[in-house]
């Protein structure tokens, strides 16, 4: 599957997810989850890896990119836990890490669903697939 | 280096009282603010030519203008990224006054963020602009609140410093302990014990509630003017050594998690560098920090960031009492954000000017020069301000 930088070319309604706020740079990684998958941006132009997604590659300025998979594997970088105040579709206490990907990114992400006494720093940590109502989303729980 | 270095002056400043419901509009705020600043600085309003704001404030220039009842308004401008922007309009008037685009220029913030609306709570938007995707992208992690996001953070500098929660409570405690002996406090005659702030419920782990400052109602204005023209004045001209905007590499607006250090240091230091060479000074010059307290634990950050501690020590650094008004760098003498009110930082500007002046209610002797710093973990700004002998 291709999501390439041109594939948000059609209207808001055709984006294949249900995030409710995305544009054209965001849209294939909503679309990834869909499909159960945890994508980040490739540059066409010197290969490297960029996470939170952005329309050129601040190595070499290039717009040609490409959502390839990542594992989900990683360490916990840092992590907070949100106690207040209560959040939509979030039980609280709820942890959010900042996870360091085995393929050198970073992402930020749900850690809802892991006590939050058993988190720390350095913490190696999976990537699961979960919906939130209609929306497919992930997080990652303690390897 | 910005040449504008010691070219204009803060003449007057100007501020309502602070409290969780004031009774009155937001543009009234802002205007009773101004006026006051102005008749502070001996100057009549219809002199006014130049307003600066930040762009989250909710009071237009020209209904402020109409209200004081100014003539001819030829500079306007505002600053962004929330309390990130508050030394950003003493930039842009010292800019603009020393390049002659305007000659009396008024900086405000003026809000009713307690009574009229909730500040700090969960960030989410449409439509989907370049700043509302990304708050949406961490808002689906369960992301959503300045506190968490800063917990985040500070999470981290925790990690690699070994910094604890009672070192943030350390610095919660100064800063009521400066509040309880000022009556503009909203604190005034409450301070705080360590067990106290440790006892205070979780916001978000590691931040707990006696971390996160109050969300207020209140304005603060202040008046800039020429170095020359302040000098004919009848306030003590508190000059503009430097400002500076900063936002390195990796600074996003509460989320600068991509960066190789995600604490809130990195924008501070950015700032300093600015400043240092515009001013020529260093860090040992400077008698007076107002650090930007949203949440008391940026400050352990900002006092490495702005150069006055070794990176990892400003714990001990505020644990020794250096930053208690008869410590070696007193810090919010006025009780900061945690402790006097919240008005996106301008309270703190206004404080500099008093400690200047010397005529600050926890006054430090031989104060010559304050650094004033904005937001930290957002794209930031920040001042030193300083007396003439």
């Amino acid at each position: 599957m291709a999501y390439g930088g041109d594939a948000g070319g059609e209207a808001v309604a055709g984006r294949g997810h249900n995030a409710p706020c995305s544009n054209r740079d965001f849209d294939f990684f909503y679309r990834g989850l869909e499909a159960e998958q945890l994508l980040i941006q490739k540059c066409g132009g010197c290969g490297a890896l960029r996470s939170l997604p952005t329309p050129a590659c601040a190595e070499c300025r290039s717009f040609d990119w490409q959502a390839v998979p990542v594992s989900g594997e990683g360490r916990i970088h840092s992590f907070v836990i949100h106690h207040y105040p209560p959040l939509p579709g979030f039980e609280t206490p709820h942890p959010i890490a900042v996870v360091d990907l085995a393929e050198g990114v970073r992402l930020v992400a749900a850690m809802d669903g892991t006590a939050p006494d058993d988190l720390q720093v350095g913490a190696p940590v999976t990537a699961e697939f979960l919906r939130r109502g209609d929306v497919a989303a992930y997080r990652f729980r303690l390897s | 280096m910005a040449d504008f270095a010691n070219k204009t002056a803060i003449a007057g400043i100007g501020a309502t009282e602070f409290s969780k419901n004031s009774g009155r509009s937001e543009l009234r705020l802002a205007v009773e603010a101004t006026l006051t600043a102005l008749a502070d600085a001996g100057i009549d309003p219809s002199e006014v030519d130049g307003m600066s704001s930040f762009t989250m404030d909710n009071n237009s220039e020209q209904e402020i203008f109409r209200a004081i009842g100014g003539r001819d308004l030829k500079f306007f401008t505002r600053i962004p990224q929330g309390g990130g922007g508050t030394c950003g309009p003493l930039q842009q008037a010292a800019m603009a006054i020393s390049t002659g685009v305007a000659n009396i220029v008024v900086c405000y913030r003026a809000m009713n963020e307690r009574s009229e609306y909730r500040f700090g709570t969960p960030m989410s938007g449409l439509p989907p602009t370049s700043d509302n995707v990304v708050f949406a992208y961490h808002g689906f992690a369960g992301l959503m609140t300045p506190a968490a996001m800063i917990g985040m953070m500070m999470r981290r500098y925790m990690h690699e410093t070994g910094a604890t929660s009672r070192d943030f409570a350390n610095y919660s405690v100064v800063a009521r302990k400066h509040a309880a002996t000022n009556p503009n406090a909203f604190f005034y005659g409450k301070p705080i014990t360590v067990e106290d702030h440790q006892a205070s419920r979780m916001i978000a782990d590691p931040l707990r509630l006696l971390d996160c400052c109050q969300e207020s109602d209140g304005g603060v204005a202040v008046v800039v003017v020429s170095a020359e023209r302040a000098r004919a004045l009848r306030q003590k001209p508190v000059l503009i050594r430097a400002a500076a905007q900063g936002s390195p590499a990796g600074t996003l607006g509460l989320a600068s998690f991509y960066r190789a250090d995600i604490s809130p240091r990195d924008e501070c230091a950015a700032a300093a560098r600015q400043l240092y060479e515009t001013a020529r000074m260093t860090p040992k010059d400077i008698q007076v920090a107002i650090l930007y307290d949203h949440f008391g634990p940026t400050v352990l950050t900002s006092l490495e960031g702005y150069g006055f501690c070794a990176r990892g020590e400003a714990k001990d650094f505020i644990k020794g009492g250096n930053i208690e008004v008869d410590g070696t760098l007193p810090v919010n003498t006025h009780g900061g954000q945690l402790g006097e009110a919240y008005i996106h930082g301008m309270n703190g500007v206004a404080e500099a000017v008093r400690q200047l002046r010397g005529q600050a209610v926890n006054q430090v002797a031989g104060v010559h020069n304050v650094l004033v710093s904005a937001g930290s973990g957002v794209p930031t700004s920040a001042a030193i301000l300083g007396i003439d002998g």
